[in-house]
């Protein structure tokens, strides 16, 4: 470089010029100082103070004689020569930074401690347990729980850091607990849930007692299928109501026992339905035609709104709506109502003779169903007899119906046979 | 002497195609519209006030005016303008 020219050396300068960026976090970190300086000198002093390589920044006149500007803490006394040389004063006007941030940490010294304490004070708290939940018990009495959980160590109270390891506090409970299969201890702040999952007991139905099967109505037998029991009738045999038809008394007549009877017994059952059927009947259709009718609703009053005068429908189906706004679960006294009004018409519906009839069909099918139950089946129906009789048509008709006819029936122990009169 | 070297200056610059600011000693200004205001190889402030900044050049002093002008950061060979400003005038020193 050509270094005849004075300035291009930068060791005159002590800083070589290059980046003129500010670092903020440095300023902050050393603490920085607001000065005013007055004196007639100011450029001057501020170039010397340049040349130094002091940190000067955000420099602006004030007044006249007047202007301030940033420096670092650390330049501070650096000034002194300066200012004794061009006969500036110096002022310091505010001061930041970290090193001005602990003097006044130092002021409020009480205050600092007073927070330290609230924290430690609140960590130490919800490092303890304070309430014991307990989960899942179904037959188990939390109570008995909760015991068994303070004789291992968690209750109330306790230093979180004294607990045992989770899965050692598990083991012991369950030894002191048999009736549970499996026990969960968990920590969540203060509180320690215990999770019980009790052990099943498998239920034992209760023992059936000596019964037979008998006939719930007259029928002829479709299928028997004894499972337990000694089967008294044969297929295809009719039987009458209350006829045995598993016998709950097993072996031959030196050695008896009674059993509860059990199996599926199917007869086919005759059922003689009478139905009658109209044959014109009115059917009311919409027309179409709507009226919506606005309500407020003030406690247990309607007001209508609108409209204010309508010619209402002759037949009409209305449904209404409601909307009553509630705060907070709390029921507004005011609301509003809508009723629609839909108009409908009568229209008469002729039947011939063939649609009655079936509908007379489906109607007795349907009947008859809910009279043999839901396993019914129908096997054979017959039409006995159709009259038409004053706009209506009555049928007769024979179902012949396949279902369960089996009903228990308690075998009762003879009762003493009555002392032989002397 | 000082003929000498201002000659070979100016060959550098046509020779070598060297920027002119890093051979000759003038200022390189950067302007961000009428904002900021970035002023690098001064040699030093000669008067600073909220409507004025005055410079010293190598050859002269360079005169920015404005309004509320405040000096963001200053180095020995740079300076920071920051304000509304109004112009820009060389005086050559004769």
């Amino acid at each position: 470089m050509w270094s005849a020219i004075p300035g291009e050396d930068e060791g005159e300068y002590g800083r070589k010029a290059g980046t003129i960026m500010r670092n903020g976090l440095r300023e902050w970190m050393n603490g920085h100082i607001t000065i005013t300086i007055r004196g007639k000198r100011f450029e001057r002093f501020l170039n010397m103070a340049v040349r130094q390589g002091i940190q000067v920044w955000n420099i602006r006149r004030v007044g006249s004689e007047v202007s301030s500007c940033d420096i670092l803490v650390q330049d501070y006394f650096r000034l002194r020569p300066l200012l004794k040389e061009t006969g500036c004063r110096v002022h310091v006007q505010k001061r930041e930074g970290f090193p001005f941030w602990l003097l006044h940490l130092r002021k409020k010294a009480g205050f600092i401690t007073g927070v330290a304490l609230f924290f430690f004070g609140l960590y130490m708290l919800s490092s303890f347990v304070w309430n014991i939940e307990v989960m899942g018990t179904k037959k188990l009495h939390p109570e008995t729980v909760i015991k068994a959980a303070a004789q291992v160590g968690v209750k109330e109270g306790v230093w979180k850091v004294k607990l045992k390891e989770p899965q050692d506090i598990q083991r012991e409970m369950m030894q002191l607990i048999p009736q549970a299969s499996w026990i969960g201890v968990s920590i969540q702040g203060t509180k320690a849930i215990i999770q019980v999952v009790e052990k099943e007991e498998q239920e034992i139905p209760p023992p059936l007692s000596p019964r037979h099967l008998v006939a719930k109505k007259r029928a002829v037998i479709q299928t028997i299928l004894p499972e337990a029991g000694k089967k008294t009738v044969s297929v295809n045999q009719v039987v009458n109501k209350g006829q045995i038809l598993i016998s709950g008394i097993i072996g031959n007549d030196q050695r008896q026992k009674a059993v509860a009877a059990k199996g599926t017994v199917k007869g086919e059952v005759w059922y003689i339905s009478n139905v009658s059927v109209p044959l014109s009947r009115t059917q009311y259709r919409y027309t179409g035609e709507k009226q919506q009718h606005q309500y407020l609703l003030v406690g247990p009053y309607a007001l209508q709104i609108w409209p204010w005068q309508v010619e209402p429908f002759a037949q009409a189906e209305s449904s209404e709506k409601r909307y009553s706004p509630s705060i907070a679960g709390y029921a507004l006294p005011l609301g509003w109502k809508t009723v629609t009004h839909a108009e409908v018409e009568p229209k008469a519906l002729e039947l011939s003779q063939e649609e009655a009839v079936a509908l007379a069909k489906q109607t007795a099918r349907e009947d008859i169903l809910r009279k043999a139950g839901t396993e019914a089946v129908i096997q054979d129906e017959k039409v006995l007899h159709v009259k038409r009789e004053n706009g209506k048509v009555y049928l007769s008709i024979h179902f012949s119906v396949i279902e369960d006819i089996a009903e228990e029936q308690p075998i009762v122990a003879s009762p003493p046979s009555p002392d032989p009169a002397p | 002497m000082r003929r000498w070297s201002r000659r070979l200056r100016n060959l550098a610059v046509g020779v070598l195609d060297l920027p002119q600011d890093v051979v000759l000693e003038v200022p390189r200004i950067t302007m961000i519209g009428h904002l900021q205001m970035y002023i690098e190889n001064h040699r030093g402030v000669l008067h600073f006030s909220e409507k004025e900044l005055r410079l010293l050049l190598t050859n002269g002093q360079l005169i920015v005016t404005g309004e509320q002008l405040v000096i963001r950061a200053i180095l020995p060979e740079e300076v920071l303008l920051e304000g509304r400003i109004g112009g820009v005038k060389f005086l050559e020193k004769t």
